[in-house]
């Protein structure tokens, strides 16, 4: 209703408006960016392991002298804690899902030298690793004991059958039905055959910034060499009384190696995306300082504004102005400003993120965010402005015949 | 047209009370030019901005076009302000942003009148005040007598009952004050009445009737014109 | 006249405490924003070794899969096979080199009341401690000569010494590490370089290892990497032997050359030595080996991480927002005192006077914002700390030194001067008296 004049009376002392709109239209742009990184990390962060991370932990068995029998110590141990009370299962293997270290193979459909490997995380486990891991057998069988061989750590033995994670028979068989996919062969090491004897719904590999993240195959075979990592799960409750007992018990039960690196899936979990659950908390609390920045700034100078304009405000008053009428004039000139700023602002905020998705491979920023972030500044830019803006529609009329 | 009956303002400080007004009384008729003259500190501001409806009052009673305005909200005020008082400042008051034409929108805008009426009452009153050629111009490009003939339009834009004038010459040369009176004998000439507060007794002799201001009150004797300029003369 | 700059400064801040303080504490908010990210990119890109750095060349060489760089696009592969390793390091064609991996052994104390514990140690070659100036606390690295008699001689980091022998000279003393005795021919003082350039595949940001022993006797005791190792072709056969002969990458070989001559001339040699190779049927790929100094290849390994880059960015802009707000803040205060400069116009104060003035005022919220902001990035590295927990490595990229005090202080002032410019140049523009009556 008023805003020709406001306009007009906003473009005859321009730069502090401008200040302020380039203010929201900066804030903005880190605003939507920061909203879309935000986003995307989060949804790294969601992705499920496919494991029982609850009540999951793992430690390291490390043999230190020269005559170490790991073949002894792995059958003596896995019978200890298979047995112990709290415990629902556990397994011998190399590592564990987002842990950061870990064994990937090719994995082929043809056998040969010349054929391009579909990357896939290697965990070698017993018939108790599916179990222990908590995933979910979707097709065909887990292994039975007769599956499983033994390996020194230099050998080049493979054992003939596997199990696969959905994500791994998507890739190899993309057109095959996950039933269909079990009984198939596949090759590791160019040519040696594996038969898929069963699918688990999801299994992740130890990295989790890999693009292959999803595929991952269970080997039934056990990896002899002086350092052996045990995986055990517990009942529900029980993981954080039988961390410190198992690790006794462990050292106790074998003087000649160290039990390191006890670690529960949780931390695993915490360390992993360490990185991105700071990259978000920076990001938010950045954002938010911005935001309290560019508030002040509005109420800073929308202060300075009605200080300025007591006189003119008297005048609007003795002329007639109605208190609301003064307040809805001052919301009315930030809701120009902010409007300026704002649709400036989502311009930046689409080229910077242009940029961004260019040079650091970000995904490109879901549209909602930017109404949405829109939206935020109006009311940003409404509210800071509240206080000046009452205090102007207090100005007496009075004012008006004051003295020079 | 406008009554006022022992009108009583105090204005409290911590220590400190003063009475701005005691007791005042005026009865103004429709279509009178009246002027209101008296020393610094006599209460003449304070009675401009009770008969303004700028500031409220402690005690006594204020009838204004027939109707009692003593104790009106904030927001009848204004609209009584907006409807039937046009006010002229003694330093003209125009918004500096703004040029003449939409400074001479501001009390219509508050009106909610719509834009073809508006348009057509804001170059009647600036042609009225002989500023037609200078629509967009800006207040700080005109001369003092200039932005006081503006202000005078955007006093006339809402036709009001009555014009209250504040020192309307103060700021101007003798020249500039000359015009200005005689754009305002006019208007009384064609029916608004107008109440001049002015310290300067000459000016005073252009209005039909002056009022003495002393000491909150009325002072008695003074009421007839002629007698105070012949005595001053 | 300065100094009455100063002292109308001082003024005229205290006269408008809140504005002031709203214009410092923009300032602060955006220098502390803008130099915390500055500071972690300045330690992840910092010149780890800056004396040597460019004397220290990284070698590069692509034996990799025929059908597929090692990685995209046409890289070699970052580490290199026994086989090549070793043949570099016994040609001796550069002044010194190193070839060395990532291991961990188990301290077996000769104290029975501390339990054997897991050390980070590094099989290495002698010239590794030279090459890379290790500083030395007691003793020094081993001879070059027990690198070809496989002598178990061991050098132990500081806080190691500390743990097993109490911080005593322990040189000539021995430990024993997973069965085997080794003997101690030197002790680390504090070293610690970030990022640690040597062997940036197996994380830049950790600290170095604690033991370091000779290559030979590690590759003779069968003693496996605990650092990245790649694969392009299955190992022939089984055993350690099979491992050695293979085209797995696994270690990190660095030489010393000084000058574009020698440089080119070992380009010239690992050429040679490719060709060599091709014709033995290894080295399936075309020609692409390279040599990259320190900061060379902490460049192509992209050592600073892409989050770093987004956030100095973010902290760049955070505080062009802070200068948009303090431009605004101090127009609004520079405009409300048109009266006064114009009175002072008035009575003689030049244009160029008037310009002093306030510059001077704005200098001062600068340094003020300047030296605030230095608290803050401080704050912001505690905070960046604290985010990232008992993670350790974080520790190496939150240390500030005076070169970071130095800038954040600098930029505060560059800042707040840009930002008072043009409010500066508005309050130049008032005219003499123009503004009296209105006052």
């Amino acid at each position: 209703m008023e805003i020709g004049p406001i306009w007009r009376a906003m473009m005859r002392n321009k730069t502090a408006y401008v200040l302020i709109a380039l203010q929201i239209a900066v804030t903005m742009a880190i605003m939507v960016n920061a909203f879309a990184i935000i986003q995307e990390r989060t949804r790294l962060i969601d992705r499920p392991s496919g494991i029982d991370e609850d009540n999951i932990f793992y430690l390291s068995s490390v043999g230190f002298a020269p005559d170490f029998d790991s073949r002894a110590s792995i059958t003596a141990d896995l019978e200890m804690l298979r047995n112990l009370p709290g415990v629902v299962d556990a397994v011998a293997t190399n590592t564990v899902p987002l842990q950061g270290g870990g064994w990937s193979s090719g994995l082929q459909t043809t056998p040969g030298a010349d054929v391009d490997g579909t990357g896939s995380a290697i965990y070698f486990v017993d018939e108790h690793g599916v179990d222990t891991f908590g995933v979910d057998l979707v097709a065909g069988r887990n292994f039975t004991p007769t599956d499983i061989e033994w390996h020194e750590s230099d050998s080049n033995g493979w054992p003939p059958t596997g199990i696969i994670s959905r994500a791994a028979a998507e890739t190899l068989f993309p057109d095959e039905d996950m039933s269909a996919v079990v009984g198939k062969t596949i090759y590791v090491n160019n040519d040696q055959p594996v038969r898929v004897i069963g699918i688990v719904n999801r299994l992740q590999a130890a990295w989790k910034s890999w693009d292959g993240v999803e595929r991952s195959m269970l080997v039934p075979m056990y990896r002899l060499s002086s350092s052996t990592r045990y995986v055990i799960r517990t009942e529900p409750g029980e993981r954080d009384q039988l961390m410190p007992r198992i690790e006794e018990m462990l050292a106790a039960a074998n003087t000649d190696r160290i039990i390191r690196s006890i670690t529960t899936m949780t931390e695993t979990r915490a360390r992993s995306y360490v990185e991105d659950s700071s990259m978000i908390k920076l990001l938010v609390f950045v954002v938010g300082l911005l935001t309290a920045v560019t508030g002040l700034g509005i109420v800073g100078l929308a202060s300075f504004n009605v200080a300025r304009r007591t006189r003119q405000i008297g005048t609007r008053r003795a002329l007639g102005a109605s208190k609301r009428a003064i307040l809805r004039y001052f919301l009315l000139e930030n809701f120009l400003v902010s409007s300026v700023g704002i649709l400036f602002g989502a311009c930046l905020a689409i080229g910077l993120n242009i940029w961004m998705v260019q040079t650091f491979e970000l995904m490109p920023v879901s549209w909602y965010i930017i109404p949405t972030a829109m939206i935020a500044l109006w009311m940003i830019g409404q509210l800071a402005v509240f206080g000046p803006a009452r205090r102007a529609s207090l100005v007496p009329p009075a004012v008006a015949t004051r003295a020079v | 047209m406008l009554q006022m009956h022992k009108v009583s303002k105090i204005y409290r400080t911590d220590s400190v009370e003063t009475h701005a007004l005691r007791e005042f009384s005026l009865t103004v008729s429709d279509g009178e030019f009246v002027s209101v003259t008296g020393p610094s500190g006599s209460g003449k501001t304070t009675f401009l901005n009770i008969a303004g409806l700028l500031e409220e009052f402690s005690q006594g009673t204020y009838e204004l076009d027939g109707r009692d305005v003593s104790r009106l909200s904030d927001n009848e005020r204004s609209q009584v302000r907006n409807e039937k008082i046009g006010f002229i400042f003694q330093s003209f008051n125009l918004i500096p942003e703004l040029d003449i034409y939409d400074n001479v929108d501001v009390p219509l805008r508050y009106r909610g009148m719509k834009a073809a009426e508006r348009r057509e009452r804001i170059m009647r009153v600036i042609d009225l005040v002989g500023l037609g050629s200078r629509l967009h111009h800006l207040p700080s490009q005109l001369s003092g007598g200039q932005q006081q003939r503006v202000a005078i339009a955007r006093a006339l834009a809402g036709q009001p009952r009555f014009l209250l004038a504040d020192e309307p010459t103060g700021n101007l040369d003798s020249a500039m004050a000359g015009s200005v009176l005689d754009l305002l004998s006019e208007i009384n000439e064609a029916g608004t009445t107008i109440i001049m507060v002015t310290h300067e007794r000459t000016l005073a002799r252009r209005a039909q009737r002056n009022i003495m201001v002393s000491d909150g009150r009325v002072s008695t004797g003074a009421s007839n014109l002629h007698v105070a300029t012949a005595a001053n003369a | 006249m300065f100094r009455y700059y100063l002292k109308l400064g001082v003024l005229s801040l205290r006269k408008n405490p809140v504005l002031s303080g709203l214009m410092v504490a923009a300032i602060a908010v955006g220098i502390g924003a803008c130099m915390t990210m500055v500071n972690i990119q300045y330690v992840m890109g910092g010149n780890p070794i800056p004396h040597r750095s460019d004397l220290l060349y990284h070698v590069q060489l692509d034996g990799w899969d025929p059908n597929e760089p090692a990685q995209e696009p046409d890289e070699p592969p970052d580490q290199v096979t026994w086989l090549d390793g070793s043949a570099l390091l016994s040609a001796g064609e550069a002044r010194r080199q190193v070839l060395s991996y990532r291991t961990a052994r188990v301290m077996q104390p000769n104290d029975p009341e501390i339990r054997p514990f897991q050390v980070e140690a590094r099989a290495t070659t002698a010239d590794f401690f030279p090459m890379f100036d290790v500083p030395f606390l007691h003793g020094q690295g081993w001879d070059k000569s027990v690198d070809d008699s496989r002598q178990q001689v061991v050098v132990l980091g500081k806080e190691i010494n500390d743990r097993i022998f109490g911080g005593e000279n322990s040189v000539g003393r021995t430990v024993v590490m997973n069965g085997d005795t080794f003997r101690v021919t030197g002790i680390i003082d504090n070293w610690n370089p970030v990022p640690r350039f040597y062997d940036i595949t197996n994380n830049p940001f950790t600290d170095p290892e604690e033991v370091f022993f000779p290559l030979g006797v590690a590759v003779n005791k069968e003693i496996s990497s605990f650092g990245n190792t790649n694969c392009w072709k299955p190992i022939s056969d089984d055993g350690w032997q099979a491992f050695l002969n293979s085209e797995c990458v696994w270690l990190q070989f660095w030489v010393e050359l000084h000058g574009d001559a020698e440089v080119r001339d070992y380009q010239a040699y690992i050429d040679a030595y490719s060709e060599s190779q091709k014709a033995l049927g290894r080295f399936p790929r075309p020609l692409n080996n390279r040599l990259n100094n320190v900061m060379e290849w902490m460049a192509d390994q992209e050592v600073v991480q892409d989050d770093v880059q987004v956030l100095l960015g973010l902290g760049f802009l955070f505080l062009l927002v802070c200068l948009l707000n303090t431009i605004g803040l101090l127009l609004a205060k520079i405009l409300r005192r048109t009266g006064d400069i114009s009175l002072r116009r008035a009575l003689g104060a030049s244009r160029r006077a008037i310009f002093s003035q306030y510059i001077v005022e704005a200098g001062m919220i600068g340094i003020t914002g300047g030296a605030v902001g230095v608290a803050l990035t401080w704050l912001g590295l505690r905070g960046i700390e604290i985010l990232y927990g008992e993670f350790d490595f974080i520790a190496n990229l939150v240390r500030m030194d005076w070169v970071i005090v130095l800038s954040a202080v600098l930029l505060a002032i560059v800042a707040a001067l840009a930002a008072a410019l043009y409010p500066t140049w508005r309050a130049c523009l008032i005219h003499p008296a123009s503004q009296l009556k209105t006052l």
